[in-house]
C-alpha cells in the first residue's frame, strides 16, 4: 500500500476520479463534465486487487528464497557428514584407473573393441554356443532345446542367468504381492488389521534384497537360487505396496454395484475392485520386473551368479577391460528389458490393441516411420 | 412381487438432513417415479432402499423384511452406470447373477447354461444382443446404461431401483432407456423405483409419483393427481410450463383441463 498514494498523486492532474476513491478524494474530485480522460481512470477496487496480488507475490518470493536457503544449509551439513568437505580427491589416480577400462590399439590409436568382443565370446556372457547350436543347426533340435536343456534362458549365457533371476523372482513374488496388496487395502481389511499386512510389507522393504540373499544362503547356498528367492521376497514388499496405493484410488461405484447384486465379499473384490486396476497392476508388475533384473545384477556382484558375479571376479583379477566388457553386456540386457517392458506397457495403455501379426511384421515400417518423423 | 413400505425414513449426514421422516407404501408391481430437484434426497432414498446407506431413523421393509444391507432380490441401476469397463457387455450382464454362483464359477466364467442364456436374454431385452461381446468401456453412454439394466435384470430382482438412469443421456437415449426399463418392469412384474428430474419423461412413463423437496415428501399420488400445481410444489417456483408441453401425449391432454 505504501507506493499507491505517490502513484495516484502523480497521475492525478486533470484525471476524472470516482468520488469514493479513498486516496484521490481530497486531491482531485473535479470531473470535467463527463469528458473522458486521456489517461485511464483506475478503479480503486482494481488498484486494491493488484496491490494484493503484488503483496502475495512478494511473500511467495521470500518464501521461495528461504526454502532454497534451507535446502542449501541442509546440503552443506550433509556434505560434511558424508566426508566431502575434508576429502582429498585423487583425480590423477582416478583418471589413470579409468584408462584401464578402455584398451587402446597401438596404430591407429583407437579403442580396441575386439578385446571386449573376444572376452564376451570366450566367457559366453551373451550367448552360449553349445545351447544355441541346438537351435541353429539343420535340422534344429527343438525338442532337446526346449524340453531337455530348458534352454530359453541358458542360450543367453551369463546374461540369461541374470535375466532368469529377475523373471522368476517376479513370477514367484507376484501372487503373494497381490494377496498382501489386496489384504493391505483398507477397503478389504478393516482399519487396524490391514496394517498387519502393510507392516509385513514395510518390514520386507526395510531389508535390502542383498541382505535377503544373505538370509537365504543357508537354505540354497550362495548362488542364483538364493538370489531368486531374495528377489521374490523383495517383490512382495515393493509390488505389494504399489498395489495397495493403486487400490486406494479406485472408484466406489463398481464396488457398490457388485454389492447390490448380492455378490460375496471375494466376488466383490475381484469384480468390483481388481477389474478397475487390472491394466495398472500389469504395468506395475512390468516396472518391478525391470527393477528386479537390475537387482539381479547387484546381488550377482555378491557372488550369486550371472553378469554381476563376472564383474566382481574380473574386478578382483584387476582385468579392467573385462569388467568394462561385462558392464556393456549389463547395459545391453537392462536396456532390452526396459524397452520390452515399456513397449508392452504402452500397448496395454493404448485403447486400440494391435494384433500380434501387426506387432511383429509391422515393426520395420513403424521403426522407419518413427525415424523419419 | 414384493411390496415396499417406507416408514419414517430419516437420514442425516452430520448437520445436513438428506431425508426427513419420509413414509409411503408402494404395492407390488407398481412403476413408481421419484421426482425432485438435485439435492432433494432422491439418491439417498434409493440408496436406503438398496441397503447401501443405513438410515438414521425409520426403516424400509421390502416383502415383509426390513432392509439392513444389499439383497439379491433388490437390484440397483446407477446414474454413472457403474458397470465394469474391462468386461464385455455379456460379462457385465453375467455379474448380475453372482449371488447364485460360487467364487471360482464366477471368476472363471463357468456358470451353468441357464445363467448364460439369462444374460443373453437380458441383453436382448435392452436391445444389445448384437453388441454383447463388445467391451463395455468402448460403448456409448446410452449403451452402457442399458448394460447396467441388463445386469440388474439378470439378478432376477423383485424390486428394481434406478438412480437418475437418464440424467447423463441425450433426450433420444433417455426415452430409449426409459422404454426398456418400463418394458422390463412390465414383463417381469417388478416393483420399480426410478428417480428422475425431467418431468416430461416422468409423466410419459410413470404410474405412481413420489415428490421430494428438501428431504421431505411433498407429493404422493398417481398420474391424474400430478397436476401443474403439484409439480410446482415439488420444484418450487419455477417455470414448469415447458415441461408439460413437450411431454408425452397423454400428459398434455390431462394438463389441458
Amino acid at each position: 500500500m505504501s507506493r499507491s498514494p505517490d502513484d495516484d498523486a502523480r497521475r492525478d492532474g486533470d484525471d476524472t476520479r470516482r468520488v469514493d476513491d479513498p486516496v484521490g478524494s481530497q486531491s482531485a474530485t473535479s470531473t470535467d463534465g463527463g469528458r473522458t480522460a486521456s489517461e485511464p481512470t483506475r478503479d480503486p477496487r482494481l488498484v486494491e486487487q493488484l496491490d494484493h496480488i503484488h503483496r502475495i507475490r512478494r511473500r511467495r518470493t521470500i518464501a521461495g528464497a528461504s526454502l532454497v536457503a534451507v535446502i542449501g544449509f541442509v546440503f552443506v551439513q550433509g556434505l560434511s557428514a558424508t566426508g566431502f568437505l575434508d576429502e582429498e580427491f585423487q583425480w590423477e589416480f582416478f583418471n589413470e584407473s579409468l584408462r584401464n577400462y578402455f584398451p587402446m590399439r597401438e596404430l591407429p590409436p583407437f579403442l580396441d573393441v575386439g578385446v571386449y568382443v573376444s572376452y564376451i565370446r570366450s566367457e559366453n556372457l551373451l550367448y552360449d554356443p553349445e545351447i544355441g547350436g541346438l537351435l541353429f543347426r539343420w535340422p534344429p533340435q527343438l525338442y532337446t532345446f526346449f524340453f531337455e536343456e530348458l534352454g530359453i534362458f541358458a542360450i543367453f549365457g551369463e546374461a540369461g542367468i541374470t535375466l532368469a533371476m529377475g523373471v522368476v523372482g517376479t513370477i514367484l513374488g507376484f501372487p503373494l504381492a497381490l494377496l498382501f496388496g489386496v489384504l493391505g487395502s483398507e477397503r478389504v481389511t478393516p482399519f487396524p488389521f490391514n496394517f498387519l499386512f502393510r507392516g509385513t510389507m514395510s518390514f520386507i522393504r526395510s531389508i535390502p534384497a542383498l541382505v535377503w540373499t544373505l538370509i537365504f544362503i543357508p537354505l540354497a547356498g550362495l548362488g542364483p537360487a538364493a538370489a531368486t528367492l531374495a528377489i521374490a521376497v523383495d517383490t512382495i514388499g515393493n509390488l505389494g505396496r504399489l498395489f495397495v496405493d493403486e487400490l486406494e484410488e479406485i472408484a466406489d461405484g463398481p464396488i457398490e454395484a457388485m454389492e447390490t447384486t448380492g455378490a460375496s465379499g471375494s466376488q466383490t473384490v475381484v469384480f468390483g475392485m481388481l477389474t478397475q486396476v487390472r491394466s495398472s497392476f500389469i504395468a506395475w508388475t512390468l516396472y518391478i520386473l525391470e527393477i528386479n533384473v537390475r537387482i539381479a545384477v547387484t546381488v550377482g556382484v555378491y557372488g550369486a551368479g550371472g553378469l554381476g558375479q563376472v564383474v566382481e571376479v574380473q574386478q578382483g583379477l584387476l582385468r579392467w577391460a573385462n569388467v568394462m566388457a561385462t558392464l556393456l553386456c549389463i547395459f545391453l540386457l537392462i536396456i532390452t528389458v526396459e524397452l520390452f517392458s515399456q513397449r508392452l506397457r504402452a500397448r496395454l495403455r493404448a485403447d486400440e490393441v494391435m494384433g500380434w501379426r501387426e506387432l511383429i511384421f509391422g515393426f520395420p515400417r513403424r521403426m522407419a516411420e518413427s525415424v523419419t518423423k | 412381487m414384493s411390496g415396499v413400505v417406507v416408514d419414517g425414513l430419516t437420514k442425516r449426514y452430520g448437520s445436513v438432513t438428506a431425508l426427513e421422516d419420509v413414509s409411503f407404501e408402494v404395492p407390488a408391481g407398481e412403476f413408481a417415479i421419484i421426482l425432485g430437484v438435485s439435492g432433494s434426497g432422491k439418491s439417498t432414498l434409493l440408496r436406503c432402499l438398496a441397503g447401501l446407506t443405513d438410515p438414521t431413523a425409520g426403516e424400509v421393509v421390502i416383502d415383509g423384511e426390513p432392509v439392513v444391507g444389499p439383497r439379491p432380490e433388490v437390484a440397483m441401476i446407477f446414474q454413472q452406470h457403474n458397470i465394469i469397463g474391462d468386461l464385455s457387455a455379456y460379462g457385465n450382464a453375467l455379474t448380475g447373477g453372482m449371488s447364485r454362483s460360487g467364487f471360482f464359477e464366477s471368476v472363471l466364467g463357468l456358470q451353468n447354461e441357464e445363467e448364460k442364456y439369462r444374460a443373453l436374454d437380458a441383453l436382448d431385452t435392452v436391445g444389445l444382443l448384437e453388441e454383447s461381446e463388445q467391451k463395455a468401456r468402448r460403448m456409448s453412454g446410452g449403451q452402457q446404461q442399458r448394460v447396467g439394466i441388463a445386469r440388474a435384470l439378470v439378478q432376477r430382482p423383485a424390486v428394481l431401483l434406478a438412480d437418475e438412469p437418464v440424467a447423463s443421456l441425450d433426450p433420444g437415449s433417455s426415452q430409449t432407456v426409459m422404454r426398456y426399463l418400463r418394458t422390463a418392469a412390465n414383463e417381469r412384474e417388478l416393483t420399480a423405483f426410478i428417480s428422475l428430474h425431467q418431468v416430461n419423461i416422468a409423466r410419459k412413463f410413470g404410474e405412481r409419483f413420489i415428490g421430494l423437496q428438501g428431504g421431505r415428501k411433498v407429493f404422493d399420488g398417481y398420474r391424474e393427481e400430478l397436476t401443474v400445481d403439484a409439480v410446482d410444489d415439488i420444484y418450487g417456483d419455477i417455470d414448469t410450463e415447458g415441461m408439460f408441453l413437450d411431454g408425452g401425449r397423454p400428459a398434455e391432454t390431462e394438463v389441458a383441463r
